[in-house]
């Protein structure tokens, strides 16, 4: 009731509070949200039916263009014991939706290797020729349809399929159409993805193929690269839980202390009427529990919002935020809360009673 | 007759910047129960720093303090609290209620202090000091005699064994102060309230059964 009614009766200030908590709530949801950007990426890019990538040696974790001969590659690898198959890609950067996208360069009849029958949502696989397959993402965020024409390259795709997002690429488009484009005279690759006869195959096929001069990682190994590349990652969302628990823990403390200080005279008057410390310290935690529980649903909606917003400016963007991660949010800004009301609370609970009943 | 209340060697001294300055210099006083005593004396006498110390909202420099029996003297804030709690109601010259709850929400958060139920106590404590039909009403929308009616209902709703008022009617007008003390009166009277009352107004202080006077921390 007490607790309620102060800070109703301070409302813009209860607002204000309430709406830098649930900066900081949001801060830390929308940011760390934001990072699932690259495991989604790492997720899509080792998400082929294969065991190993191989790679020109010496080069980038992610690549472009068309550093190996693709059949002279492919024959290597295959004459390799335990390969099973040898599913050469050649990536190339096209823009589509307003966002440059890795092309996946591949044969026709290697999609099986990429996605089970039932991934194409509308259309078909590619078959050869100018022709090019979108996922479900970039569809909607560049409004393609079956049977669109896209002009990129100097050549005219047609879009024959679309499948479910998840799949290694956004876009794919025949290899053989895509070397044509690039004016290669050979069919070139820039990686390949190589498939072993079993998991045991898959470490003695490695290190053959590094024997040919090759960069080979397990598609675990290269997962783990790419997490790698999140470390630095961590290391923001480390400092964005740091901020955004220091913005509560600030926010109450200015609020709290300020009520605190501003109801000198309340405080002895409740001690006069019978209130213990610990009722006092009660009452004004209480007090910060509100303004706290009002801030994470401020911060719940700012969260929303923010998310639709950006996802509508950055379609392809992608902003993970499960419902545990709320849950960690709410208790961020609580430990910040319980952190930042202490003082004060503690302050009122010893205040002198007579002292503050002559305080003007 | 049986003592609520009683001061032994009372005495309260002040320190601020090195400086000590007493306030009550060993003051004996014992209160019966049932009585009404009023207490008067020049500013700065000390009266309100005894009530405090009677009040037991503050503790003696030396001496102490007997409410009910029980030695005050080494008791935990705590201990303090609760002796407050089960024996002593206040009421402050300021009225001093909570400016964000309504009249009816300021008697009844005395009992939910305490873990008492609320029901229709508090109401009924507004009925008898005539503003039940404000009730909901916050202090702001009172007059200052209304805010003392319902700081005194406030005091009692609990019926404590001892009223304390600290200058109940100094900032009121002649008309408000008389309905005032017609109340304390009435509960002293049909409750056997014991009362001690701080004031500077020779005509209310003559309406107590029994007059104290203090000067320069002492009775006189």
């Amino acid at each position: 009731m007490l607790p309620l009614s102060n800070i109703l009766a301070r409302k813009v200030r209860t607002a204000i509070s309430a709406l830098a908590i649930g900066v900081g709530v949001a801060l830390f949801l929308v940011l760390v949200g934001l990072t699932s950007i690259l495991r989604e990426i790492a997720d899509r890019a080792t998400n082929v039916d294969a065991h190993i990538m191989v790679m020109p040696s010496g080069g980038p974790a992610l690549l472009l263009g068309g550093g190996l001969p693709a059949d002279k590659i492919e024959a290597r690898l295959r004459a390799i014991p335990g390969v099973s198959a040898a599913i050469p890609v050649l990536c190339w950067s096209l823009n589509m939706a307003g966002r440059d996208q890795n092309a996946f360069g591949i044969r026709p009849e290697d999609w099986r290797f990429f996605a089970a029958p039932d991934r194409i949502v509308e259309g078909r696989p590619l078959a050869g020729g100018m022709e090019m397959l979108v996922d479900t993402r970039l569809a909607a965020a560049g409004n393609l349809k079956l049977g669109d024409a896209v002009e990129r390259l100097g050549r005219t795709f047609t879009i024959v399929g679309i499948a479910r997002e998840g799949v290694a690429g956004r876009v794919f488009v025949p290899i053989d159409a895509l070397n044509e484009c690039l004016q290669n005279d050979t069919r070139r690759a820039t990686f390949f993805y190589v498939k072993a006869t079993g998991p045991e195959a898959v470490e003695p096929v490695r290190k053959a193929v590094e024997d040919l001069r090759l960069k080979a990682f397990t598609l675990d190994e290269y997962y783990s690269r790419l997490a790698n590349l999140m470390g630095d990652m961590h290391l923001v969302i480390g400092a964005v839980v740091v901020v955004a628990g220091f913005v509560c823990f600030l926010v109450i403390l200015l609020t709290v202390y300020t009520m605190v200080v501003e109801r000198t005279r309340e405080i002895g008057i409740l001690k006069g009427i019978g209130a213990s410390r610990l009722q006092i310290f009660g009452l004004v935690m209480a007090e910060a529990g509100l303004i706290l529980a009002g801030g994470i649903l401020v911060g719940f909606a700012m969260t929303v919002g923010s998310r639709a917003i950006i996802l509508h400016f950055q379609p392809l963007w992608t902003i993970e935020i499960p419902a545990i991660r709320f849950v960690y949010a709410a208790l961020l800004a609580t430990g910040g809360t319980l952190l930042g009301a202490l003082h004060p609370a503690i302050k009122a609970a010893s205040q002198d009673p007579v002292e503050s009943l002559r305080y003007e | 007759m049986e003592t609520i209340l009683e001061t032994r060697g009372l005495t309260k001294v002040y320190r601020a910047d090195g400086v000590a300055t007493p306030a009550l210099r060993g003051m004996d006083l014992a209160i019966g129960k049932g009585d009404f005593v009023s207490i008067m004396g020049p500013s700065g006498c000390g009266k309100s720093t005894l009530l405090y110390l009677m009040g037991l909202l503050d503790t003696p420099t030396e001496g102490t303090v007997i409410v009910a029996g029980t030695d005050t003297r080494g008791l935990s804030d705590g201990g303090r609290t609760r002796l407050r709690r089960a024996h002593i109601g206040f009421v402050f010259q300021r009225f001093n209620l909570l400016p964000t709850l309504s009249a009816e929400d300021n008697v009844a958060l005395v009992l939910r202090l305490r873990g008492l139920p609320v029901g229709s106590a508090p109401r009924e404590m507004l009925a008898a000091v005539g503003l039940e039909e404000k009730r909901r009403r916050r202090p702001n929308q009172l007059s200052v005699g209304e805010q003392q009616r319902v700081a005194i209902a406030r005091a009692l709703v609990t019926r404590p064994t001892l009223l304390l008022a600290d200058e109940p009617t100094g900032n009121l007008d002649s008309e408000a102060s008389g309905r005032v003390m017609e109340l304390i009166l009435r509960f002293h009277r049909d409750l056997g309230q014991t009362v001690v009352l701080i004031t500077h107004n020779e005509q209310v202080a003559a309406r107590a059964g029994r007059l104290v006077r203090m000067r320069d921390g002492k009775l006189v």
